[in-house]
């Protein structure tokens, strides 16, 4: 099997041995080359999509420091036990910035919400980082809108203590 | 990119720097994109949270606590969305299997059609024959290798981020799955 000084280790039978193990030298600079051959691969078989690159690059209109995070703090995809037989239940969230909560939940039929304590507020509902559809809630602070968001989805609330952005997430 | 140079454009583009902030996105998105895709989600679902996961990068910018980790940020951001979007499918349709959605689009890329050139055929054939022996290699391995392709490579911090997994093992792990992918392009003759 030894074809000479390649410097190549015949180890294809070695695979069970992980922990500690150092490769040759020769060995290592193998592997290198095979890393960069799939980089090179994926660069051409599956590249980062233009149109993405550009949205991200235009998403930087989302940066807006004035506007508080209002933080994701249950999402019943994680945090609640799911129901045998229930597929087609709402995805329920909540998010938190100071004293506001905000509840939604998201159906097949769209989204509806509470902002709490009860309160009017201009809602406007993001999917990306052009305008988003504007909504204003009732004196209770209830919100509905009739159409299922599908994508990244971000809510932002124009309350009586300010601008509250919730986080992103895939709806 | 430069990964030293990331604290700064961080920096610059909290700012105010749009041209920072692109920068970031041209040395960060092949990361990003390779974390994504190293999870099995269908197309659609790879692009949404693709964009979920640089809207939000846009809206922490300036409240990111470790700047200069901002690949690792948006790595780890990227996993927990891809394993909650890999939730919910099987919560809403059960019967789904997303792993069948999952592969290299049909799309020619230029790239790809420059390689059709008749003097590439050869290169081309090799790499798509890497590309199917990775899709059979078992999913850790991969994942992994999947990750480790973005370009510029990522650090081992940001690979821990992006597969929660430890610093320490990648690089065994690194090395028995480039070994074990040699190993079957070898028996495949095609190295």
């Amino acid at each position: 099997m030894n074809t000479g000084n390649t410097g190549n280790t015949d180890d294809a039978d070695d695979m069970s041995d992980i922990s500690g193990e150092v490769a040759f030298d020769g060995e290592e600079l193998g592997l290198d080359l095979l890393e960069e051959e799939l980089r090179r691969a994926a660069a051409i078989l599956d590249p980062v999509p233009p149109e993405l690159r550009q949205i991200a690059v235009e998403a930087f209109a989302l940066h807006d420091l004035d506007a508080r995070i209002a933080e994701l703090t249950f999402d019943s995809v994680v945090d609640a036990l799911p129901v045998r037989g229930a597929t087609d239940m709402p995805r329920m969230l909540t998010f938190h910035a100071g004293g506001v909560t905000v509840d939604v939940e998201l159906t097949a039929q769209g989204l509806m919400g509470q902002v709490l304590p009860p309160q009017t507020a201009g809602i406007e509902v993001l999917s990306g980082p052009q305008a988003g559809w504007a909504l204003e809630t009732d004196p209770m602070g209830r919100f509905t809108y009739g159409e299922p968001p599908a994508g990244p989805f971000a809510l932002r609330l124009r309350t009586g203590e300010g601008v509250l952005v919730t986080d992103w997430l895939t709806a | 990119m430069d990964r030293g140079d990331v604290g700064a454009l961080v920096q610059t583009a909290v700012d105010g720097d749009a041209a920072a902030w692109k920068a970031l996105v041209e040395g960060l998105s092949p990361l990003v994109w390779s974390v994504v895709r190293s999870h099995r989600l269908s197309d659609a679902d790879a692009h949404e949270v693709y964009q979920t996961v640089w809207f939000r990068f846009a809206q922490h910018l300036g409240r990111i606590r470790e700047p200069e980790k901002a690949g690792a940020w948006l790595a780890s951001t990227a996993r927990h969305e891809c394993l909650k979007v890999l939730k919910s499918l099987r919560r809403l349709t059960p019967t789904d299997d997303p792993q069948l959605l999952d592969r290299v689009s049909d799309d020619r890329t230029p790239e790809q059609s420059f390689l059709d050139l008749e003097e590439a055929a050869a290169e081309t054939e090799r790499i798509r024959h890497m590309w199917q022996e990775l899709e059979e290699l078992g999913d850790r391995c991969r994942q992994l290798l999947r990750v480790l392709m973005a370009s510029p490579p990522p650090s081992y911090q940001e690979v821990s981020a992006a597969l929660g997994i430890a610093v320490g093992s990648i690089g065994p792990l690194r090395q028995r799955c480039l070994r074990r992918l040699r190993a079957r392009l070898e028996a495949r003759g095609a190295v």
